[in-house]
């Protein structure tokens, strides 16, 4: 007992950045579009969460992998291994896909605000200039926890789920019996469910924690236990979110249209408290990823265009670094103030745009990943390379067919 | 005087102008301070094969041969040997001189007598503008900056061949500098530049380094070595980085260090992380409350070592050195004659702090009464060490090296 004990040991010392990384999907634009899912269709998009739970999983694995056999971030072997002009157009759908996703955190932290009767134009400049300064200050990481903390709130939802008590008949049914519906709307969230839980700077993140851990490829196995552990807990809190707003809002027929509409659903285990654990949640999780994310971004891009980079550097020293980290956190706050923004259709949206972004990431890391002269023995085996090209195919198609009939939906042709 | 992104995917032609394929990469052997050409890798179809550079007639424009006799070997890699195209253009390098991380856009060829060689990197953004752009606007982007091949450290990790790559040009760097490098570069590439370095320079470079790369650095070391720089550094800067790491590896590597630099770190982890015990310097001059100021400076030229910053000695009573009576500053031991007893320019009037004092109360106390050292006394008055305002610059201005660790934490 003792000895299995110690053998798994470094697996759970492995816990960290796979877990950070799948939890960061539930942030404000994650819990708007899980909400919505669960508010529109029920229990009916049950089923593509284990899938994409899946894929997420095969793809977080793959960028993990890489990190560990070649010692690189991914922005890094793009530009090492792809010509300049491809390595180009990659890195700039990264940067617009985060560069939404920047802007889906500010307009957390306005929604968040607004559940506490705070007006969004004061308090959207002020969380902008507080996380400016945070970060360039170099403080940021004493913070870090606990917006992480506030973030835990949304843990909640899993109470909130089984107190609403549903219809676990239901529930189990529709998670294991896959049914596809051919309409925008459905389509339109179901690509918004792929882009919010396999986003480009979760795949960044664990690659380049990764590297900066310098995991070899004896000790990837435990980093492989984390990815999956992380992958595995946030699509069960993802799955939460969705049963409990299925269970509370589905029967009423509320739509998540606001903060205040999410943040119903964690009524039955919050009472009147709902809206302020909702809203401090919210608050957390979008300040934690309203710094980390255009710093990080801005990192990939200085690094892999070659400008120099560093918090610690001036204006003078560092132009583009510190310009492109001031632009993206600017371009959050002031894109989050448009008067009359409908914040749930924004969030969702900007995950829509992240799904259809992400088949370019995905074809990207298979070539990477499978090109012997990087990966050696470590690339795909021939099964694991089947799903893998198959997930990249799966969400390229369903990203093409929403275009044709968002399309077709413009002329005034419907599917029937 | 050409660049290596003009000339690759161009037509590589035959004695005759015949075309023979298409030039796929330069081969240079690494080593020399100006890599020279050893031959090309041309593409024809789906074949990829090897020209030696002595069927060189020209490069200039594009690549053309003496002959129109190729021999068709496929091409493979051999040890010590670079491609170009493939391992240098788009990799990162050390810009000795600028201290710096770059990146490079393009490789600058020449010819000198009868050999091609690289002589310089281009590392301008205009130079990454001429790449994306159609060729036609190509000559219209003005602007380089061509950094000297001598002035860069190439890392030997980005080939997928063995290399022998001299790290001499590392020694011009300051340790700070280096410090900061092996924080932005990737793990591994930081474990290459520091195993290069010897083991003082290592020492000096990891105590500037942020805490998580260098407890990732000891752990990926050789123990031998680990502790030979763990031996060089302070003892405060060898604590931190014990702590930061597991305990076993900690206990193997100060069971590997010399007893006496071993107790001395182990000393100084006994304090807490912020305390003032922990920062304190444990190697200072002592001097029996009996000698003069000739016997004080006769025993500091006898040391092996002389404390670095020398800033006082410290008096100490004759029957029991851990008593501390006083101290005399270097200034007056200086101005003073060699028979003066030390007991008449002693200072016995000195603030002292407690080992488990904060450290940052250390630094308030340094700075109030114009102090450049602090002593450290024990419950029972007895002399520990001494906190030098160096250690407690570190104190007071924390944001410094929270922004050094700053991108291990986001990136």
């Amino acid at each position: 007992m003792k000895t299995r004990l110690r053998r798994a040991w470094p697996y759970f010392l492995a816990v960290g950045p796979g877990l950070l990384a799948a939890s960061a999907g539930n942030d404000a634009g994650g819990i708007a579009t899980y909400a919505s899912a669960g508010a529109l269709y029920g229990y009916g998009m049950l089923w593509a969460m284990v899938l994409i739970t899946l894929f997420v999983g095969v793809v977080q694995e793959m960028s993990a992998r890489m990190g560990a056999v070649t010692g690189k971030g991914f922005a890094d072997l793009v530009r090492e291994s792809f010509s300049l002009r491809v390595t180009t157009f990659i890195l700039f759908t990264l940067f617009i896909a985060n560069a939404g996703i920047i802007v889906s955190e500010f307009i957390g932290i306005a929604a968040a605000s607004e559940l506490f009767g705070i007006s969004r134009y004061i308090s959207v400049p002020i969380a902008a200039v507080f996380v400016w300064l945070l970060v360039t200050r170099g403080s940021y990481a004493r913070v870090e926890k606990i917006f992480l903390g506030l973030s835990l709130v949304f843990l909640a939802y899993i109470g909130a789920a089984f107190l609403a008590k549903p219809d676990w008949h239901a529930v189990f049914r529709q998670t294991l019996v896959p049914h596809l519906r051919f309409e925008v709307g459905y389509l339109h969230l179901l690509i918004a469910l792929i882009g919010t839980t396999i986003s480009p700077y979760m795949q960044l993140f664990v690659q380049s924690s990764v590297v900066e851990k310098g995991v070899t490829p004896d000790e990837y196995r435990y980093t492989r236990f984390d990815v999956i552990v992380g992958t595995l807990f946030a699509g069960i809190v993802a799955a939460f979110i969705i049963i409990a707003t299925a269970a509370t809002l589905y029967p009423k027929g509320i739509l998540v249209t606001s903060a205040n509409d999410a943040a119903q659903a964690l009524e039955p285990i919050a009472g009147p408290y709902a809206k302020v654990l909702f809203g401090l949640g919210l608050l957390g999780a979008s300040l934690l990823a309203a710094g980390v994310l255009p710093l990080s971004t801005t990192y990939v891009m200085s690094e892999a265009f070659g400008f120099e980079r560093g918090v610690s550097r001036t204006w003078e020293e560092a132009p583009i670094f510190m310009g492109l980290f001031t632009g993206l956190v600017l371009l959050g706050a002031v894109l989050a103030l448009i008067p009359g923004l409908p914040l749930i259709r924004v969030l969702v949206g900007v995950y829509v745009l992240n799904g259809l972004l992400l088949p370019i990431e995905l074809f990207a890391m298979l070539r990477l990943v499978n090109d012997r002269e990087l990966m050696g023995e470590h690339v795909n085996g021939p099964v694991y390379n089947a799903l893998a090209w198959g997930i990249a195919w799966l969400v390229s198609l369903l990203s093409l067919a929403l275009i044709v009939l968002t399309v077709l939906g413009w002329f005034g042709v419907g599917p029937g | 005087m050409f660049f290596l992104t003009s000339l690759v995917d161009r037509p590589v032609q035959g004695k005759t102008g015949e075309p023979i394929g298409k030039l796929e990469d330069v081969i240079v052997r690494i080593g020399d301070p100006y890599p020279p050409i050893i031959g090309l890798v041309v593409k024809d179809g789906r074949r990829r094969f090897f020209v030696p550079a002595t069927h060189l007639q020209s490069l200039n424009g594009a690549a053309e041969l003496a002959s129109s006799i190729v021999d068709l070997a496929p091409f493979s890699r051999r040890d010590g040997e670079v491609l170009l195209r493939r391992d240098v253009l788009d990799h990162q390098l050390i810009d000795i001189t600028g201290r710096r991380i770059v990146r490079v856009n393009d490789v600058q060829l020449t010819r000198v007598d009868e050999t091609y060689r690289v002589v310089g990197v281009d590392v301008s953004a205009q130079a990454l503008l001429r790449r994306l752009g159609p060729r036609v606007l190509a000559n219209r982007i003005v602007g380089r900056q061509v950094i000297d091949w001598n002035d860069v450290q190439y890392l030997a990790s980005t080939a997928p061949v063995q290399l022998r790559v001299s790290y001499d040009r590392l020694a011009d760097l300051h340790p700070v500098d280096l410090a900061r490098i092996v924080d932005a570069l990737s793990y591994r590439e930081s474990a290459e530049i520091v195993a290069a370095l010897d083991e003082e320079t290592a020492a000096e470079t990891l105590e500037e380094v942020s805490d998580e790369r260098a407890a990732d650095l000891f752990e990926g070391m050789d123990q031998e070595r680990a502790a030979d720089i763990l031996e060089e550094m302070t003892p405060a800067a060898a604590a931190d980085v014990l702590e930061d790491l597991s305990d076993d590896v900690a206990e193997q590597l100060l069971a590997r260090m010399e007893p006496e630099e071993a107790a001395d770190v182990q000393a100084l982890m006994a304090y807490d992380e912020d305390s003032a015990g922990r920062i304190m310097n444990t190697d200072f001059v002592r001097v029996p409350a009996t000698a003069t100021v000739g016997d004080a400076l006769a025993t500091i030229q006898s040391l092996e070592e002389v404390p670095d910053p020398l800033l006082a000695v410290y008096i100490v009573s004759a029957a029991d050195p851990d008593v501390l009576r006083g101290i005399v500053r270097l200034r007056s031991l200086i101005l003073a004659k060699p028979e003066t007893p030390l007991l008449d320019l002693m200072d016995d009037d000195v603030p002292t702090v407690r080992p488990e004092d904060r450290a940052e109360d250390a630094a308030r106390i340094l700075a109030e009464y114009n102090l450049l050292a602090v002593p450290v006394l024990d419950a029972d008055q007895h002399l520990l060490g001494i906190v030098t305002v160096d250690d407690a610059l570190a104190v007071l201005l924390p944001e410094i090296w929270q922004r050094r660790g700053a991108r291990a934490a986001f990136a």
